[in-house]
């Protein structure tokens, strides 16, 4: 009986270029030596460039990574994590307090109120240097923050040093540098910097002022 | 010719396997020392004039105080906020003591406290009070100006980040 022969490396390897398989290498160091098995050439149905073992094309791979890395970016532009969307009220708080020099009542009245919608109904504010401490409601802490306002020409709020840790009751616990700057009504520059606790807390998908303490390093 | 190509590499310098090691390792070394050991700060304030001038430049030396606690007298580097903003101020008063400032002299436990570093009269009062545990008290050397726009008062021990070198 004569078998046929069959001239498998055509059709699987269109471009012709022949591969010299050696399964020995394949199954590395410590498997049958060089020269026992025998070579096989074209029966790897891998065998032309551009394409991986299970018969893939590498430019199929390609599209698929890039594919993916779109996907990622895209989700984590449109589905912030909880730690930026926290980091993101500091932000607006810091829009909302600073004041540029000729700032009209318009966008003072704006900011106020952007403002006063980053916080809770009531917000606990300790500030000891100030001797202000309570629970405060939304309304007065706009009051304080437009009153406070006013003493400047010219005021900068930046927040540094984040470290954010969620509670298990849902809040979001964040230890920070709060560094004010500016120019008072009287001409004189002010440069603050103060540590802050703050606690955040998740009302209807926002993260809402709850607590504000700055710190007291040196207690008189 | 030989001069200039010397000049040439030194500043132009291969980059060779063994010169990128050299580098690296000094990069290391630099952040380890600058960086934990002796870090470099820049005074800011008249606070501790005239002891430290304002804009003077100074290293913090962060073992000082690693196998023992700080002492009266000591000027100590605290903690203020973030990893950035420091004080620096000296002790006076260690924890359990009893500090009062009476019309500009400063009374640890009633006794007055001799302070040959303050060149400035002061005129502060401050009721006496009891350094926690775990704190000391701190004040500045330069107490001219008004109580309330200076800052001293009670530091816990782990803010104070070290000394200054000098």
């Amino acid at each position: 009986m004569v078998n046929p022969v069959r001239n498998i490396s055509k059709p699987l390897n269109p471009t012709g270029i022949g591969l010299k398989y050696n399964p020995a290498s394949a199954a590395g160091p410590g498997s049958a030596p060089e020269g026992l098995l025998p070579r096989r050439e074209g029966l790897w149905p891998g065998g032309s460039s551009g394409i991986i073992s299970n018969g893939v094309k590498v430019k199929y791979v390609l599209i698929a990574l890039i594919l993916i890395a779109i996907g990622t970016g895209v989700s984590l532009t449109l589905f912030q994590s909880e730690e930026k969307r926290v980091k993101k009220q500091f932000h607006l708080l810091s829009e909302g307090v600073s004041r540029e020099p000729g700032e009209n009542i318009f966008t003072m009245d704006q900011k106020i109120k952007k403002m006063g919608s980053l916080f809770d109904e009531t917000c606990e504010l300790k500030i000891p240097a100030y001797s202000l401490s309570g629970l405060l409601t939304r309304d007065e802490i706009t009051g304080y923050a437009t009153r406070g306002r006013l003493h400047f020409t010219q005021l900068h709020l930046k927040f540094y040093d984040f470290n954010i840790a969620f509670t298990q009751e849902g809040g979001a616990g964040v230890h920070l540098t709060a560094r004010l700057t500016g120019k008072t009504t009287t001409g004189e520059n002010v440069e603050e910097a103060h540590e802050l606790d703050c606690l955040l807390k998740r009302i209807e998908k926002r993260w809402l002022f709850d607590r504000i303490e700055v710190v007291e390093v040196l207690k008189k | 010719m030989a001069v200039n190509k010397g000049i040439r590499q030194f500043f132009f310098p291969s980059l060779t396997p063994a010169f990128l090691i050299r580098a690296g390792c000094i990069a290391f070394v630099a952040y380890l020392v600058f960086g934990h050991l002796l870090a470099p700060f820049r005074i800011k304030g008249h606070s501790m004039e005239p002891t430290y001038q304002n804009g003077e430049f100074n290293f913090c030396w962060r073992f000082r105080y690693l196998f023992s606690k700080p002492k009266r007298g000591d000027v100590v580097v605290i903690r203020f906020t973030g990893q950035r903003i420091t004080l620096l101020k000296r002790v006076v008063a260690l924890e359990k003591e009893e500090v009062e400032f009476r019309n500009g002299r400063l009374l640890i436990n009633g006794k007055e406290l001799d302070e040959p570093y303050i060149h400035y009269p002061y005129n502060w009062s401050l009721s006496a009070r009891q350094v926690e545990p775990n704190s000391v008290y701190v004040v500045g050397d330069n107490r001219s100006g008004p109580m309330q726009n200076h800052f001293f008062g009670q530091a816990s021990l782990p803010r104070i980040l070290g000394g200054p070198l000098w």
